[in-house]
């Protein structure tokens, strides 16, 4: 599902964010990515979903070379890629309704379609009593649950989750993590970036580990 | 594939079902053309409701953008109407050695209405000539009781064309009055005329200087004005983009909501437009000395007036685009 060859991102002029990067994902994956902060995690991701083209190097998403894709073609890229953040990029002023629809919307999907899906994907996640209020009315943990309905929504064939857990306690963190499987359990490959070590230790999945922007480590559980 | 499943439909069951196809075909695609039709608009009305400080700014910005721009056009305009005005006052006098007798008088304003920069030619007897002159004197006319009524000479009065009221034409009708009159003396204010059309020319350069630089602040300030609201609105750019909203999609609704602003402060304008006009811009010129009484300011025409509002949709869809362009990058 996503290859990548020798690919180096560099910012700027001076050392690389990553470097030299090779690695095969399969489909229906499940892969966490950890490293120490400024490790290149973020910037791995970003190239997956096209935020950066990388400097060097080639990228394959659903077996389409992504490293020079051209402007026009980037939405039709993300429309296979949900992308979760720790700080959610929810629209404040709209309802919880209206930030998932929004996702369907910008696909262009029709208007009974949009609101039947809407309401499936955040029965999901277990929000569907919420629909008319705004993010801001609700805790943090709520509110990275719309935002994983958001990208779940549109159905993607990869989800990216950069530190979604960040800002949220552990019981919540297992919440968040259960919804990941779940999308996992249906055939989504999930890439999910995370300082946190002891989301590998209850539930163990693959993980890569990256160390200045190389790829140190690719571990898989022991299949028990 | 679709294509060959057609033929092979169309020879089982013939051009009927054919037709039946197409029909279908259609009716599901028109539904779908709407629905994001009114999803555009939806969108762009929702936006404007949802920030309404961030569009009163945008609508208010352009309008005295466009007002002042419209003042300008209109003072310019109306200032070298006023001028054409003057020029009509532009004629040339000449003072006949001797008055022409009867016979001869017809014969003569005749050929000086063939002059091809002659517009009118009125003859002032000596006669004439007095009776003006009592008339300026007024109270005073008393002192010309006594005095010969042939003191003062006839005269030809001509009017120009308003393509030759300058210098040149009035050179060239010069010339051509010396091949019919016995002139003792010519009034034609050559000074004036001269002076005059420094001022015109002055005019036309100041206003299109002027003219150019306010028309740029407007964009200027108007462009900003809707990359500040953009900016409040980033967010949402960058989630669209996040979400996988295509470039136009993205475009579609910021433009028509640019384009109901535009509309919105075009039709201000006019109104700000019609306040500055009757308060500031007609009482200033009217009370100009130089004014005639019967002098009519123009305000601007009814295509004047759609242009001015069009101006306006321009501005704002294409202010909407080009700060659009800095919010959502791919
Ligand atoms: N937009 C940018 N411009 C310049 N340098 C950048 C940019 N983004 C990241 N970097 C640099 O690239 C390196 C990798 O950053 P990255 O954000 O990918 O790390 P990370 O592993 O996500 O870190 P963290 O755990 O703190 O989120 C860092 O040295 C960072 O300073
Ligand atoms: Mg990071």
């Amino acid at each position: 599902m996503i290859q990548l060859y020798n690919v180096t991102k560099k910012y700027g002029g001076e050392s690389a964010a990553v470097k030299d990067m090779t690695l095969q994902i399969g489909k229906g994956e499940f892969v966490y990515i950890t490293g120490a902060s400024g490790a290149g995690k973020t910037t791995l991701l970003r190239m997956l979903y096209a935020a950066e083209r990388p400097t060097k190097g080639q990228i394959l998403v659903d077996r389409k070379n992504i490293s020079r894709i051209r402007s026009r073609q980037i939405p039709f890229l993300r429309r296979k890629v949900g992308v979760v953040f720790q700080d959610f990029k929810l629209l404040q002023s709209r309802t919880v309704f209206e930030n998932v629809a929004f996702a369907l919307e910008a696909q262009g999907k029709k208007r009974y379609e949009v609101s039947k899906k809407v309401y499936q994907a955040l029965k999901e996640v277990g929000l569907e009593h919420r629909l008319q209020r705004k993010p801001l009315e609700l805790s943090g943990g709520e509110q990275q649950r719309i935002a994983i309905a958001r990208a779940l929504v549109v159905d993607p064939l990869i989800l990216l989750a950069d530190e979604p857990s960040g800002n949220l306690d552990q019981e919540v963190t297992f919440e968040i993590m259960a919804l990941f499987q779940q999308a996992n359990a249906r055939g989504t490959t999930v890439l999910l970036a995370t300082h946190d070590h002891s989301l590998n230790q209850r539930f163990p999945r693959r993980v890569l580990t990256l160390d200045q922007g190389k790829l140190i480590g690719d571990q898989r559980p022991l299949q028990g | 594939m679709i294509s060959g499943h057609y033929r092979v439909e169309l020879s089982i069951c013939g051009c009927l079902r054919l037709k039946l196809l197409e029909t279908k075909l259609v009716e599901l695609e028109a539904p779908a053309v709407l629905d994001k039709i009114r999803y555009f608009i939806m969108r762009a009305l929702r936006n404007m409701r949802q920030w309404p400080l961030l569009c009163a700014a945008s609508i208010l910005t352009m309008a005295v953008a466009l007002a002042t721009v419209a003042t300008f056009f209109l003072v310019v305009v109306n200032t070298e109407q006023l001028a054409l005005r003057w020029t009509k006052e532009i004629q040339v006098i000449a003072y006949l050695q001797k008055a022409p007798d009867q016979q001869s008088l017809a014969g003569l304003t005749k050929k000086l209405k063939d002059i091809p920069e002659v517009e009118t030619v009125q003859y002032v007897s000596q006669a004439d000539a007095m009776k003006r002159f009592k008339k300026h004197l007024g109270e005073d006319a008393s002192l010309l009781e006594g005095v010969n009524a042939d003191l003062l000479p006839a005269s030809f009065e001509l009017g120009l064309q308003a393509q030759y009221r300058n210098q040149a034409g009035i050179a060239s009708v010069i010339e051509q009055l010396e091949n019919y009159l016995d002139v003792d003396d010519l009034r034609y204010g050559q000074q004036w005329l001269e002076k005059f059309n420094k001022f015109a020319q002055s005019l036309r350069f100041i206003g299109i200087l002027l003219g150019g630089f306010l028309l740029f602040a407007a964009l200027f300030i108007v462009s900003n004005t809707i990359k500040l609201t953009l900016y409040a609105r980033r967010d949402e750019l960058e989630i669209m983009a996040l979400v996988g909203a295509t470039m136009r999609f993205i475009q579609i609704p910021f433009m028509l909501e640019g384009a109901i602003q535009g509309v919105l402060g075009g039709v201000l304008s006019l109104a700000f437009l019609a306040i500055s006009f009757v308060f500031i811009l007609s009482p200033s010129l009217n009370s100009f000395w130089l004014t005639p009484t019967d002098f009519n300011l123009q305000f601007l025409s009814m295509n004047q007036q759609i242009i001015m509002v069009f101006s306006g949709v321009v501005l704002g869809v294409l202010g909407s685009l080009s700060s659009l362009r800095r919010f959502v990058r791919f």
